[in-house]
């Protein structure tokens, strides 16, 4: 009894809004509802966009209590790019005197080939997984497995499989003059290894795209090709390739945009004094309290990222956005 | 003779293969099969073989455990931790996957099923959040965090080292793709079950509620584990919002570092460590590898 005086007690204060949210046209509904994703979105996401741009044009404020200096306009990028600003972290075996251009060769070095090999495999992996073979599903865990692993594990185990004493690969890949008898402290040793764990980890990621594109292909069509005699690689190039095309280019992008801002893995398996990534720069110079620079790599790294996906959309068309 | 035997046989070997292409095909596939899935689950046995062998042993470890060590998995406990890392990163996964799935069902449904104006430059705005790298989000988060920033006279909570710290930006990182999972299933729904629901006398939200977000059970699901399994990997905010110590919530990234120190390298440990933390994700993947697929697929059609 009390019990249903206390829900129509609630139901009476509670109908006045409902009627009101009943009354409002789609527009007011949609944005009303809207609203919980923008408060999170703006507090945590848009806010901190603007005030890391807003920073990014003040210059550091080294002794002084304040966060940030003086407002400085773009002075920050010009003398970020053109390396007369000191990032204080090792630069790679690109350019010991601009730690920028090094840091961004590396992200460019590791983007690129990591990218690529991931297509490669990724796509191997899908056309595999197409197929109907006893323990189909098993084959799809195994090979879904790496991508749930966390970015420190990964690390790990790329960490210690390169190590000097007890990583088995280390001492042969010495041998026959691959890599330096510490491979995790030479630059371009790290880098080489961390694509082979970035690939290791992400190719199913691809896979996953390329096969959901290959398996959206209307068998039909391999039917009708094999009656008029098309040969198997005639098939995969006349059918397969293109109708999977506009996938494997989401898929792509979607890894590159991953890719431009690798940290974890770097500070994990070989540090960002070895392999200076953009983001660890991001990360130094913060820890650095250098907070302008800081905020100006960060901005540059995202306009790196919009220029590639914008570049991406303009080069391969809405069809790939819009699949 | 033996030499002429055998040339005869590659010779009876390439002319099968070239009559019958189909076998080649066949070889070649379960090579390749058998390739990818060596390469990928060889780095869990070779992290099991240097967890086993016995620290004295490690050096020159080659693909085999060098001796018998089972001990190390509850050695690993005793030196640090790990099971209350491990808890923090799985609480953290949760209350992150929850609280996204709440706003993302409502947003997903508002893009999904809703046409209003300013539709399409809004989604686009949310995925151009997704874009930004972390490291562009962390210094005034690291202010906000560390209560030193006054809004409207008011100074924000100090949540460093709480769960706060990293479950609101998880939140932001993940939403995004959470968002764009569900407005695939909300636009998969017929329109029809809603508008006779509306007929039959239910409320805009009745028809949501009662109709609409029961029906959407599978991308709900689906979205709940990408964005658990997305955070329980996440790196960046795990390290950097928390000062490492598994009473202020540092999740797994710190218990697997912690056995890392300047004066020592337990080797063992960090395998044992690794593999005992990927545990719960890898029960994952085996139960619900459909909605990890799925998941994936809807997220990238959509954008």
């Amino acid at each position: 009894m009390a019990q249903e005086q206390t829900l129509r007690h609630r139901l009476a204060i509670h109908r006045p809004i409902l009627n009101r949210i009943e009354r409002l046209n789609e527009t007011q509904f949609a944005y009303l509802l809207l609203v919980p994703a923008g408060l999170i979105l703006g507090v945590v996401a848009i806010w901190p966009l603007i005030r890391t741009f807003e920073m990014s044009l003040h210059s550091d404020a080294l002794l002084s209590p304040d966060v940030i200096g003086e407002f400085v306009g773009l002075q920050n990028y010009v003398e970020v790019i053109t390396g007369q600003r000191d990032s204080q972290m090792g630069s790679a075996f690109f350019d010991p005197s601009n730690p920028f251009q090094s840091a961004l060769a590396v992200t460019f070095i590791f983007t690129l080939v990591s990218v690529i090999l991931e297509t490669i495999i990724g796509f191997g992996q899908a056309l595999v997984l197409d197929k109907q073979f006893k323990g189909r599903r098993w084959a799809r865990v195994a090979i879904i497995m790496p991508l749930a692993v966390p970015i420190v594990i990964q690390g790990m185990i790329f960490y210690l499989m390169f190590q000097p004493n007890i990583g088995f690969l280390t001492e042969p890949l010495q041998q026959i003059g691959l890599f330096s008898s510490a491979p995790l402290a030479q630059s371009f040793d790290a880098t080489v290894i961390l694509i082979v764990a970035d690939v290791w980890k992400t190719s199913a990621f691809m896979a996953l795209l390329i096969l959901a594109g290959l398996q959206s292909i209307d068998r039909n069509l391999y039917n009708v090709a094999k009656v008029a005699g098309a040969t198997r690689w005639q098939r995969f190039k006349r059918i397969t390739l293109p109708l999977v095309l506009p996938m494997v280019l989401v898929a792509m992008l979607f890894r590159t945009i991953q890719a431009l801002k690798v940290y974890g893995l770097i500070e994990t398996i070989a540090s960002c004094n070895t392999v200076p990534s953009l983001s660890c720069m991001v990360v130094s110079t913060f820890s650095n309290g250098l907070y302008g620079t800081s905020a100006t790599v960060a901005f540059i790294i995202a306009a790196i990222i919009g220029i590639t996906v914008t570049g991406y959309v303009w080069k391969v068309g809405d069809d790939a956005i819009d699949t | 003779m033996g030499e002429n035997n055998k040339t005869s046989r590659v010779q009876a070997y390439v002319q099968q293969a070239i009559k019958r292409p189909e076998s080649v095909y066949k070889v070649a596939f379960y090579i390749a099969t058998f390739g990818f899935l060596v390469s990928t689950l060889f780095p869990f046995y070779w992290l099991t073989a240097l967890a086993v062998t016995p620290r004295d042993e490690l050096y020159g470890l080659g693909l085999l455990p060098n001796g018998f060590n089972p001990a190390v998995f509850i050695e690993i406990f005793q030196r640090a931790p790990l099971h209350r890392f491990i808890f923090n990163s799985i609480f953290l996964a949760l209350t992150t996957t929850l609280f996204v799935l709440v706003i993302a069902s409502v947003t997903g449904y508002v893009f999904g099923r809703l046409e209003f104006p300013g539709k399409i430059p809004l989604m686009l705005f949310i995925l151009v959040i997704s874009y930004f790298p972390p490291a562009s989000f962390l210094i005034p988060l690291f202010e906000l965090f560390t209560g030193n920033v006054t809004i409207l006279g008011l100074k924000s909570p100090d949540l460093f080292n709480t769960p706060g710290s990293m479950i609101l930006p998880f939140s932001a990182l993940f939403m995004p793709l959470a968002i764009f999972i569900l407005t695939t299933f909300y636009s998969q729904i017929p329109d029809g079950l809603e508008d006779a629901a509306r007929i039959e006398g239910t409320t805009r939200l009745g028809a949501l509620f009662r109709v609409i977000i029961p029906l959407s059970a599978p991308g709900v699901v689906t979205a709940g584990v990408l964005t658990f399994i997305y955070t329980y990997n996440e790196f960046f905010f795990s390290y950097l919002m928390n000062n490492g110590e598994p009473a202020n919530w540092a999740p797994i990234v710190h218990g697997i570092l912690s056995y890392q120190t300047q004066y020592e390298q337990l080797y063992n440990f960090m395998a044992a460590a690794s593999l005992v933390a990927v545990i719960p994700v890898a029960i994952l993947v085996v139960f619900a590898q459909e909605q990890i697929v799925s998941g994936l697929t809807s997220g990238a059609l959509k954008e």
